[in-house]
């Protein structure tokens, strides 16, 4: 046996400008590597392969053949390559890819996705050009000028990204200096504590009080301050599921700041190495973020209710307290076609990690009058439940927004 | 102001200089000017015009060519003894790369002006920079060579292409 060292990874030296600063500059060593984990691969759309099952009849092993139907050339690949196939949409990233593949089989073999994707790409089954379908819909109408200024000024936003991969001692020191009382008893009663007296606030300031008429003449400036004190929050939401972390044993990979798809600003943290731990730990790190929304919404209702009665300062708490509840509840709420911590926890606790696509996908087949096979009655009763029950829910969601509207505008 | 004896002294150690006699080096280190830079300062940038090549003396500069908007590729640091610039100096095309200071440096300037009253006045001086230069040209080649092998190979691993067995 010989010991051959493992080929050198290729690294690039970049330079990169602070904004607005000529002097300022930092240099970043990027490894092949950590692209490589960054990449979203992309099948070639569906009218350009077909996909067959086949069963041996010795072991009963599941096997599919992937016919590529414009070079025809033709891939055999086994269950679990089906599932990484099934995953690459172009939007989610390898890293995303093989977290589903643990999700669902519970093990990882770091050699599987990239032997997959050399025997895709030499069967011309992948593309190398994944974006949002937003992205995709702007670019196809470049043409018009208002469309590729969006284009331009999203591309702008997309590449702000502030963020760092040295987080792990910052997060260790929180954890030290207080963090970890966040996961005690004490903290789980406080906080159920708080619940209970934010609601009861929260429906006496909806009987008693006349919140809306606070904002008075500048209604649309203090609903923006609202918002912007609420991104702040966003923050305190990531900085928990990273004390989980720590909590758990685990490391925080990066933590920084950027505007999703181009406009929704938002803080995120790593925690993919939180999949090494228990399910109980997984389960924990995504309850304890959105927790935060649920007690500052509760604080920011109890202050409203102590405020005087009318004024600004109860209008701003009141917004802001239901701004917090309803993020807690679209975040831990798994039936809204939005994949949160809620339903990650869900997709965790029933081992299916692409419910939502799986289901939307069996539901339009349905609709088409074509059902696509799946695995039991039971199954297919899950994926139909899970697009029910998400359709009455961000149907019943509007609704509720319209109502606190027009309620508090009459 | 360092004295034409100290440039000399130093010039002695750069390998542009190593075949030139002493009283040349004395000759030459009058003619050149000195230039400082602080940490982070920035030199010129890639497009900008200009006709003078730069010897570092003290500290080190990064040599870096933008890639998109704020993002620019290191391509080499220069340290005591290297030089750059002299592209512009001989074509007269714009600068190809963004010079910055890394630390606070010292750098010595060689203008048009200068190199050509070098041609004049000692060619026998000139004739061994312009040997030492061609020497030194082609490890940069060389080096750029590597660069872009390295830069394929990160392409084709960042990407997971296989071109080995297509």
């Amino acid at each position: 046996m010989t010991d051959t060292a493992p080929p050198r990874r290729a690294k690039l030296e970049l330079l990169v400008r602070h904004d607005g600063d000529d002097s300022g500059f930092d240099i970043r060593l990027i490894g092949s590597a950590a692209a490589w984990v960054k990449m979203r691969p992309q099948r070639v759309p569906a009218e350009h392969f077909e996909l067959a099952e086949v069963t041996s009849r010795v072991d009963r092993q599941r096997s599919f053949i992937l016919k590529n139907t414009q070079t025809e050339r033709f891939l055999i690949v086994s269950e679990s390559e089906r599932f990484l196939w099934d995953q690459m949409d172009g939007r989610a990233s390898v890293q995303d890819i093989a977290t589903a593949y643990v999700l669902r089989f519970g093990q990882f073999d770091f050699e599987l996705i990239p032997g997959l994707i050399k025997k895709l790409q030499r069967a011309q089954l992948l593309t190398l050009t994944p974006a949002s379908r937003l992205r995709y819909a702007l670019a196809r109408h470049r043409k018009r000028r208002l469309l590729r200024t969006a284009e331009t000024a999203l591309t702008a936003l997309e590449r702000i990204n502030i963020s760092s991969r040295r987080v792990q001692p910052v997060f260790r020191r929180l954890y030290r200096w207080g963090g970890l009382m966040l996961f005690t008893p004490a903290a789980a009663v406080v906080c159920m504590l708080l619940a209970v007296v934010g609601l009861v606030a929260g429906v006496r300031l909806w009987r008693e009080s006349d919140v809306a008429a606070g904002f008075g003449a500048h209604p649309l400036l203090a609903i923006l301050i609202v918002k912007l004190l609420f991104i702040l929050t966003l923050a305190a939401h990531q900085v928990v599921h990273g004390l989980a972390l720590v909590h758990y044993g685990r490391r925080v990979r990066e933590f920084g700041f950027t505007f999703l798809h181009g406009f929704v600003p938002t803080f995120y943290v790593d925690v993919t190495d939180i999949f090494m731990a228990s399910r109980r730990a997984r389960v924990v790190t995504a309850v304890s973020g959105t927790l935060v929304h649920l007690v500052i919404g509760a604080l920011w209702f109890m202050i409203a209710l102590r405020a005087s009665n009318g004024g600004f300062v109860q209008a701003f708490a009141a917004a802001s307290g239901m701004l917090q509840w309803q993020a807690f509840v679209v975040a831990l709420y798994p039936f809204c076609f939005v994949e949160m911590d809620g339903y990650h926890v869900l997709v965790d606790l029933l081992g299916v990690p692409t419910l939502k696509h799986d289901a939307i996908a069996y539901v339009k087949s349905l609709v088409k009058g074509v059902p696509a096979p799946v695995g039991s009655r039971r199954q297919a009763g899950l994926l139909v439940g899970y697009v029910a029950l998400s359709v009455m829910s961000v149907v019943a969601f509007l609704a509720f927004n319209v109502w606190i509207i027009i309620h508090a505008t009459t | 102001m360092t004295s034409a004896t100290e440039i000399a002294t130093f010039l002695k150690t750069v390998r542009l200089f190593s075949e030139f006699a002493d009283a040349e080096l004395l000759a030459f280190a009058t003619r050149l000017d000195e230039r400082t830079l602080k940490k982070g300062q920035i030199l010129f940038r890639e497009a900008d015009h200009g006709d003078e090549m730069f010897v570092v003396r003290v500290g080190t500069v990064i040599i870096s060519k933008v890639v998109s908007g704020r993002v620019e590729q290191v391509l080499a640091r220069a340290m005591p003894g290297d030089f750059f610039g002299e592209m512009s100096l001989f074509d007269r095309s714009p600068r190809s790369a963004t010079i910055q200071a890394d630390t606070d440096v010292a750098l010595l300037v060689l203008d048009r002006d200068n190199l050509n009253l070098l041609i004049d006045v000692d060619p026998r001086a000139a004739a061994a920079f312009f040997q030492s230069l061609v020497s030194v040209f082609i490890e940069r080649l060389r080096a750029s060579g590597e660069l872009v092998a390295e830069i394929t190979r990160w392409g084709l691993e960042a990407t997971g292409l296989d071109m080995e067995s297509r």
